[in-house]
């Protein structure tokens, strides 16, 4: 039996755009009228690789990166200048409307529901427009207003609801067709914390359910932890890391942490041959050790007087994610990798 | 599933929107008005005799009729589609099944039926005060009237879709409209009839597209024009359509190509 067909392929996909730029001040403005300068920014090059059927996997990389681009071509909002890209059998940038059909791309910071009219209207459009069902509408709706607790704002005009609420019926717009891609372009910026938790958990949700193919792009690292068991780094338009976030982790900060809680008050010079203290403090201490040494930190750290709540853990993801969109720093990922 | 109900839940969509916006629906209603001062100003010059071939009468119906016309040929895509170019609004509408240019052609035409309802106490006042209007008295130009005025409105249309599409290559295009509008004011019969131009201009402005979109549809309704002539004013109308309908449909998908989807 043949492998099933990737829903996702990208082979050698690439985005050049042409800019116009100029110096600030009014001689340059002027002069801009007369010639303008353009530079040619590659936004994607040469990007490869295939997503299945299914799964969740989040784009990462500092600002600028690609990721977006990335994302909008596999929408087909951009046309690519090189390569190709494959969603479900089609060509995205010839926009066929079966494969409009089948696919979503929810915008964090654009919105597709009619500002002054309560978001119900627009559901209703899209469910002429996607030719969905009148009964496959009305159980998909119902389900969504209950697992997003939108009932008591869908009727009312969508410039009147806070950004979270607003988020809430923008993903039902997008999904009440039930696409089997899913594309999420930032989706929880600018929300608090119980709103990105609640957004993710429907997201999950979602993908549990229908079995819908998720691609995330986002500034918030736990939104791509929580919800994405695959990571693709892409950093100056070039993938750079394909794997799990695990491996990720390790691969940037390839140290493990140990700590411990102890009656600590003096210099640990044993320890502090094992590997780097990063925390010491009256009643606990903490050491970023290779792999191989923790048996010898876990059994010093053990001896201490009084040690308890023993703890042996990757280094935590904010400084993975620090290090890893600093541009100033090599990222140690020179090559795309599977993890 | 054919286009028909598609266009129906545009359109009703449309219609909300345009129940949202009634008050600026007004003020546009009021803002292309220009007529109505046309009308004052030669109601007055033609105080002493007629002008040419019009009389007092004739110029209160010509201005009154270009009013109604200018209303029911309106259209806002060039301003709606260069600012959805410019900040990536766009991407939205391309996300569906269903062609962005239908949707701004549909939320444009479902808004008419309101804007009719809000140009009519205007126009009805105005005929009220100067003594009322003569329209065609032929039924072949009430025939005829019904397809210029919808070709007018297709022309009007396409024509700003054409300089919206620009926006795909320009920072705004929609400023290159305040251009056309400008020729427009002069050359589509909006302040003057192209008939009492000079010899020579007239007949150049009455081939121009400018008047196909409003002074040819104003000169049928209230019957100034025989059926020879109305079926060469049609004839003009589907020529200068099908050139903005194709150069639309060019910019389009060529526009589509340099998208640059902006924004996050």
């Amino acid at each position: 039996m043949s492998a099933p067909e990737p829903a996702i392929v990208l082979d050698g996909l690439s985005k050049r755009f042409r800019v116009n730029q100029r110096d600030p001040g009014l001689r340059s403005a002027i002069a801009a009228l007369f010639r303008r300068e353009y530079v040619e920014v590659d936004a994607v090059r040469e990007l490869s690789f295939c997503i299945d059927a299914g799964e969740r996997v989040g784009f990462l990389g500092p600002n600028g990166a690609g990721k977006t681009t990335t994302l909008k071509m596999l929408a087909g909002l951009l046309h690519p200048t090189g390569g190709r890209a494959q969603v479900l059998g089609h060509v995205p940038a010839r926009r066929e409307p079966e494969f409009l059909r089948r696919v979503a791309l929810v915008m964090g910071q654009k919105r597709q529901l009619s500002w002054d009219l309560p978001a119900l209207d627009t559901f209703e459009l899209n469910r002429v427009v996607y030719e969905v069902e009148r009964g496959t509408y009305d159980a998909r709706l119902a389900e969504m207003r209950e697992l997003l607790d939108i009932d008591a704002v869908v009727r009312k005009p969508v410039r009147t609801l806070s950004l979270g609420e607003r988020m809430k019926c923008e993903l039902v717009a997008a999904l009440l067709h039930g696409p089997e891609v899913l594309f999420l372009d930032e989706p929880t910026i600018g929300m608090d914390v119980a709103m990105q938790l609640a957004m993710r958990e429907f997201v999950r949700e979602y993908n549990r359910r229908h079995g819908a193919t998720i691609v995330l792009t986002s500034h918030y690292m736990e939104d791509v932890a929580a919800l994405c068991d695959r990571i693709l780094v892409i950093d100056e338009g070039r993938l750079r890391f394909d794997g799990s976030i695990d491996a990720l982790v390790r691969r940037i900060r390839p140290l493990r942490r140990v700590s411990v809680r102890a009656a600590v008050s003096e210099a640990l010079d044993v320890l502090d041959a094992l590997g780097e203290r990063v925390e010491a403090q009256v009643g606990s201490v903490a050491y970023d050790v290779h792999p191989d040494r923790v048996p010898e930190a876990v059994a010093a750290l053990l001896a201490l007087p009084g040690a308890r709540d023993l703890r042996v853990r990757d280094a935590p993801l904010e400084e993975v994610m620090r290090e890893l969109f600093s541009r100033n720093e090599r990222l140690g990922l020179d090559e795309e990798e599977g993890g | 599933m054919s286009l028909g109900p598609k266009l129906g839940a545009l359109w009703r969509l449309g219609v909300a929107e345009a129940t949202a916006y009634r008050a600026s629906l007004l003020v546009w209603v009021l803002t292309t008005a220009l007529p109505l001062v046309s009308l004052v100003l030669w109601h007055a010059l033609a105080a002493d005799g007629p002008i040419a071939d019009y009389d007092q009468r004739a110029f209160d119906s010509y201005f009154v009729a270009a009013f109604l016309v200018r209303q029911l040929t309106a259209t806002w895509i060039v301003w709606d589609l260069d600012r959805q170019i410019r900040t990536g609004e766009l991407n939205a509408l391309l996300m569906r099944p269903v062609s962005p240019v239908l949707h701004h052609a549909m939320f444009n035409l479902a808004a008419m039926p309101l804007r009719a309802g809000l140009a009519a106490p205007v126009a009805a006042l105005v005929l009220i005060a100067t003594g009322g209007m003569s329209l065609a008295d032929s039924a072949s130009s009430w025939l005829l009237f019904v397809p210029a005025l919808i070709l007018a409105w297709l022309l009007a249309f396409s024509i700003q879709l054409c300089i919206a599409c620009l926006a795909f290559w320009l920072t705004r295009a929609s400023d290159l409209y305040d251009l056309w509008i400008s020729a427009y004011i002069v050359l589509a019969g909006y302040l003057v009839p192209t008939s009492l131009f000079p010899s020579g201009f007239g007949e150049v402005a009455r081939a121009l597209p400018f008047h196909a979109t409003l002074g040819f549809p104003v000169e049928l309704l209230i019957g100034r024009l025989d059926t020879a002539e109305a079926l060469t004013g049609i004839g003009i109308q589907l020529a200068w359509l099908a050139l903005f309908m194709t150069l639309g449909a060019w910019l389009w998908r060529r526009g589509l190509r340099a998208y640059g989807a902006f924004g996050a």
